[in-house]
């Protein structure tokens, strides 16, 4: 209960300094454009992207599960990054201790989306690249990448579940599990209401 | 002996005979495909199109198809396929966005925490204010270079409004003849790199032989000058940390006459506006 009071604080305490932010280089960004100073104008702006793509990652934490099948999310973990620029958002959670683990990523404009949107969408060039240890599942109706992974030394299957979503992609991984429960896990997610935030 | 004569001229006779049966059997079998071809394709014509397709001496066909059918259509009324071509129309209007309502939207969104609307309306803003920074570096651009007039139809400012990844001004001058001089600043880290790479001395310069490119300065600044022969000279400015002039010349008669022409551009001014250090 302490755990979860002072992490609902952290949140609130970030967002109100990313506001403050964001407040602060809109006010830059204006004053500067109104100078002719376009340069400065634009590096406000620049921040300004960034400031945004803390806050829209902040709201994405919020409506991830906080639990993944029955792994409890590690919220100290929670980590959001937004470059501002091209790259864009990032967004991770893990779930679970160091034996049985479980993470769930949120990028924008990952360089992984065309690739995967290409063997998703050619079923010719899925079938040469055809490998037993990938295939495509649906998640909540939308096409996805599901690749199983044998760890020859402990003997373990760990799982990646890669769901592109127009230039959003999200990454469910799971160690030490199994196909139904990955995509159990999945379909727990809120995906329309995170692609909905992250675009 | 002369039996044995007979038989070779009566085996010739025969083989001669079975070839021209054969011939005579193949043209038959061609002329029955042809016609059941030709009977097959009208069927599919009068099914389809409900018309017979004209035939033209060189067998190519005419333009008699409905919309939506294939084949050569009178131009000016139909486009490929059926479909009407366009005729005239006033385009897309090349407004640059609005910076300060751009801003001013977002500062609404952000309030509603509707992030997803602040930022398009943030990166819309940005975009205004490249496309002004581009323009406001084409204005101070020379009017003419070397006796070439700037050719204002080729004025060019391109920004994708993300982060600075590919900011283009270019500008063309010409003598409307055959001689032409481009400037081209570009802020793209892709073309920085290739000429990093020539300069930073990774890249052995010929010093016999045919000689297609060698380091250089303009106005003070690092450069990189190449010939072609089919597309003449080629002189690239790095300027600052992610910026780059490529200036570009057709038709000119010798490599110092190229530098004149670059040595026009105010390179220090170009660099401030772009913000480069």
């Amino acid at each position: 209960m302490k755990k979860s009071i002072s992490l609902i604080l952290f949140l609130a305490a970030s967002v109100a300094t990313a506001a403050q932010d964001f407040n602060k280089n809109i006010v830059d960004a204006r004053t500067s454009y109104a100078s002719g100073k376009l340069q400065d104008s634009r590096f406000a702006m620049e921040q300004m992207l960034r400031d945004l793509d803390l806050a829209i990652g902040k709201e994405i934490l919020k409506v991830l599960p906080a639990k993944m099948a029955t792994l409890a999310a590690e919220e100290n973990g929670d980590n959001v990054t937004g470059s501002g620029g091209g790259a864009g958002l990032f967004v991770q959670r893990n779930y679970g201790s160091d034996e049985r683990r479980a993470s769930i990523e949120i990028i924008n404009n990952s360089p992984l989306i065309n690739s995967l949107n290409a063997i998703l969408s050619m079923p010719v060039l899925g079938g040469m690249m055809r490998d037993e240890n990938q295939k495509t599942v649906k998640i909540q109706g939308y096409k996805s990448v599901l690749n199983k992974q044998v760890n020859t030394d402990t003997g373990k299957t760990n799982y990646e579940l890669q769901i592109p979503m127009n230039n959003t992609l999200v990454t469910l991984k799971m160690a030490d599990s199994n196909e139904g429960e990955i995509t159990a896990a999945a379909n727990t997610l809120p995906l329309s209401k995170i692609v909905q935030m992250a675009q | 002996m002369k039996l044995q004569y007979l038989f070779a001229f009566v085996a010739c006779v025969c083989l001669a005979t079975v070839g021209t049966h054969a011939q005579v059997l193949n043209r038959l079998k061609q002329k029955a495909e042809n016609k059941t071809e030709q009977k097959a394709g009208n069927e599919i014509d009068k099914l389809f199109g409900g018309k017979k397709k004209n035939q033209t001496p060189g067998g190519q066909q005419g333009g008699a198809n409905g919309p939506g059918g294939q084949g050569q259509n009178n131009v000016g009324e139909e486009g490929g396929n059926g479909n009407p071509s366009n005729k005239g129309g006033a385009g897309l209007i090349s407004t640059p966005p609005d910076v300060k309502q751009n801003l001013a939207d977002a500062d609404a969104a952000y309030k509603k925490n509707s992030y997803g609307e602040a930022r398009y309306a943030v990166q819309q803003a940005m975009l205004g204010v490249e496309l002004e920074i581009g323009n406001k570096i084409l204005k101070s651009l020379p009017e003419s270079v070397n006796g070439l007039f700037k050719e204002v139809e080729s004025d060019k400012v391109t920004s994708t409004g993300w982060g600075w990844a590919g900011l283009t001004i270019a500008r063309e001058y010409s003598d409307k003849k055959d001689k032409q001089f481009t400037a081209t600043i570009a802020n793209n880290s892709v073309m920085m790199m290739g000429v990093n790479a020539y300069l930073s001395g990774g890249y052995a310069q010929q010093t016999s032989g045919q000689q297609n490119w060698k380091q250089t300065k303009v106005k003070g600044y690092k450069a990189v000058i190449e010939y072609n022969e089919g597309s003449g000279y080629k002189l690239t400015v790095p300027i600052g940390q992610s910026s780059v002039i490529v200036f570009e010349g057709i038709n000119f008669a010798t490599e110092p006459d190229m530098m004149k022409a670059a040595e026009m551009f105010d390179i220090d001014a170009i660099k401030k506006e772009l913000g480069e250090q």
